[in-house]
């Protein structure tokens, strides 16, 4: 293409980077002001304030010589321009061109590297023209009628100035995402060192005594790990972006989603603030376009059907995100029919699986499992069956949990709950069978010495009265198949649990709490599977890491 | 001695590609003063008046090409010294706006390299025979 020809090709990168967040931005508001237009507010702000960044990509387009963004974002401007000197035509037809041509210039924009297709922007550019001299000749018919508007067309320029400054503190600089996590490797590489020396600091100082030399040692050590914890923290707040990173993609995808489906739906987000790491942000936004696209297509009524129920013609999707001790919650709500249990008990019993019709959470978490999904009676089960494990395993693969919550006429609700970071995991080090296995503190809840009288058998497996409930325990050599048959060496139990869901697991030794970095398996490997991954201990042994949420999600015969 | 320039532009980019012509030709060694809005570029014309030349851009917040023309005009701030309005919008109407403001010369986007080298040669022959 003919940036290939043009002297600033190098520059290919920056202009993506400069130009895709103001193409992003203008998006969202030809999205917002598509609604706003709809409700009688004529939004005069916000189209003033699209001049700024339009122009920009516009003049950097044509910088590049990428002509099918500079002639689409010439387009929205000669749109916004008779559209701002013409409020009254300020109606679904604008709004509907603005949104496409946003959408195709986010593309063209995102994709400038690549080379674009002329074609399309082309096109584009023809409606566009198309609307505005039709617009125009409409004009020029109702002033010949006597009536008078404003004689602002003629000019193409929006005047007024950016609402938002562009420029940012000069200290910033730009890093590739691989350099950080490379940093984060090469961290965990010295965390694991660390924990090397620790441990043979504990020998050695067992062997000698105590002497000057080892409470020296002691010492330094100490600030050792003061200082790897604090690069760690350091490292952590640069790898957070915050979720509207993400969010932002969502009111365009609502809106044609609604569009397609006939059914008015507005979407609220709150907590775009909140920080998560980007290695996290970057794999959320499929499982939440997932659930995104359930809600609108499944679980919001048609508008006849909310009339009937007494609810407004327009849906509402809520989206938020809040941190919550240590970990980043994002909550999907609708106010749509809720979740059909009658018919996922149904379903249930088809397939076979035992469960108590009286707890509805327990049937409710029955919509994650495979199986419930690609059947025929999807749309029985309001259509909630679509695809929900995958945003399981993609929401489990992250180290976090989902959860579903209903009333029936009233809305679906999903809660997601995920860690700040990927790679290193704040776990309890425990002992079965004489070998360490790593369970994410995140889920425990307790740990538990095991008195004779506080466990019990029923049916054979074992529970036990903890905090005055009765929750199962199930012994983890059993969990992870060691082979060696529970022979009252266990003498703890960990209480892990999500949500309301606990459970308590079998083991021999707790050995402490540790930050470890997870290394991942190699998927031709076999191993058990409620393991997750792996880790390296401070004396070198490889130990597995516990995959609670799998362990809970076993299903226990009652 | 080299010729020192100030570019006055919010677009990080325009910035990084005057970096790329200043740095290339006749123009090597150049000396580079960035402005990301109006305001700040008057402060840097105001602080440099050895400037060979600037590059302002017609739109950008925080007082604007036109906006730091005319105030530069009232405040009579080194009037030896050229300054080039840069800008998309190529209507005659336009380029006579900038130029009643006293913009010395107009350049439109996009331009290349070679473009910036000829409008720093002609501003250079232009202070060349002139008073200092």
């Amino acid at each position: 293409m003919a940036a290939d020809e043009n002297a600033f090709s190098e520059l290919i990168q920056d202009y993506i980077v400069e130009c895709l967040p103001l193409a992003e931005q203008v998006g969202d508001a030809f999205v917002a002001l598509e609604r706003r237009w709809k409700e009688g507010d004529p939004g005069d702000n916000t189209l003033a304030a699209l001049a700024g960044p339009l122009h920009t990509v516009k003049g950097n387009s044509a910088m590049m010589g990428i002509a099918p963004a500079q002639t689409v974002a010439h387009a929205l401007e000669d749109i916004c321009a008779l559209l701002t000197a013409e409020p009254r035509l300020r109606g679904d037809e604008g709004a509907a061109l603005l949104v496409s041509g946003s959408g195709m210039l986010i593309d063209l924009v995102r994709r400038a590297a690549g080379g674009a297709q002329p074609e399309a922007a082309a096109e584009f550019a023809e409606q566009a023209r198309a609307f505005i001299t039709s617009a125009q000749t409409g004009a020029a018919a109702s002033e010949s009628a006597g009536e008078s508007t404003e004689r602002r067309a003629g000019d193409r320029r929006i005047t007024s100035r950016r609402e938002e400054a562009a420029s940012e503190p000069g200290s910033v600089v730009r890093v590739d995402f691989r350099r950080l996590d490379a940093l984060l490797e090469v961290l965990g590489e010295g965390m694991i060192e660390q924990s090397a020396v620790i441990e043979l600091y504990r020998r050695l100082a067992r062997k000698v005594g105590p002497s000057d030399e080892v409470a020296d040692l002691d010492r330094a050590l100490l600030a050792l790990q003061k200082t790897i914890k604090r690069m760690e923290g350091i490292l952590m707040e640069t790898r957070l972006l915050p979720a509207s990173s993400v969010f932002n993609r969502f009111p365009r995808l609502v809106r044609d989603l609604a569009h397609a489906a006939k059914k008015p739906v507005r979407l609220v987000t709150s907590g775009g603030a909140t920080p998560l790491d980007k290695a996290i942000l970057d794999r959320l936004g499929e499982p939440l376009i997932h659930l995104l696209t359930n809600a609108v297509v499944h679980g919001i009524e048609s508008p006849e059907e909310r009339a009937r129920a007494g609810k407004p013609a327009e849906a509402t999707l809520d989206l938020r995100a809040t941190s919550e001790s240590g970990r980043v919650v994002i909550r999907l709500s609708d106010d749509g029919r809720g979740l059909d249990d009658a018919s996922i008990l149904a379903k249930a019993e088809a397939l076979g699986l035992e469960v108590r019709a009286s707890d509805p959470e327990q049937l409710r978490a029955l919509i994650f499992l495979p199986g419930f999904s690609t059947v025929k009676e999807v749309s029985s089960l309001a259509g909630r069956g679509v695809g929900l494990d995958v945003v399981a395993t993609s929401i489990r693969e992250l180290g976090g949990t989902i959860e579903v919550s209903s009333r029936p006429g009233q809305g679906v609700s999903f809660t997601l709950s995920l860690p700040l970071t990927l790679a290193i995991l704040r776990s309890l080090i425990v002992e079965v069978d004489r070998e360490r296995y790593a369970v994410p503190l995140s889920h425990v809840t307790a740990t538990v010495r095991t008195e004779p009288d506080t466990m019990h058998q029923i049916n054979q497996k074992g529970v036990a009265l903890w905090r005055g409930d009765l929750i199962h325990v199930a012994d983890a050599g059993e969990l992870l198949g060691t082979g060696a048959p529970p022979n009252g060496s266990r003498r703890f139990y960990v209480v892990i649990g999500t949500g309301a869901r606990r459970r308590g697991i079998l083991v021999d030794r707790l050995i402490g709490h540790q930050d470890i970095v997870v290394k991942s398996l190699d998927p031709t490997v076999g191993r058990p599977e409620v393991v997750s991954g792996t880790t390296i201990l401070g004396d070198g042994k490889v130990a597995c890491i516990l995959d609670v949420v799998r362990i809970l999600d076993q299903r226990v015969p009652v | 001695m080299p010729n020192a320039f100030l570019v006055v532009d919010d677009s990080k980019l325009h910035h990084q590609m005057y970096n790329l012509a200043f740095a290339r030709g006749t123009l090597a060694g150049s000396t580079v003063y960035h402005a990301t809005n109006g305001r700040e570029g008057y402060t840097l014309l105001a602080a440099h008046p050895e400037l060979a030349l600037v590059l302002l851009d017609l739109n950008m917040p925080e007082m604007n090409g036109l906006e730091l023309l005319a105030r530069r005009r009232t405040e009579n701030l080194h009037p030896h010294i050229p300054i080039v309005l840069v800008t998309t919008e190529g209507t005659p109407e336009d380029e006579a706006r900038g130029r009643a403001a006293g913009a010395w010369d107009y350049l439109r986007k996009p331009f290349q390299p070679a473009d910036i080298e000829r409008v720093v040669a002609r501003a250079l022959e232009r202070a060349a025979p002139g008073p200092t």
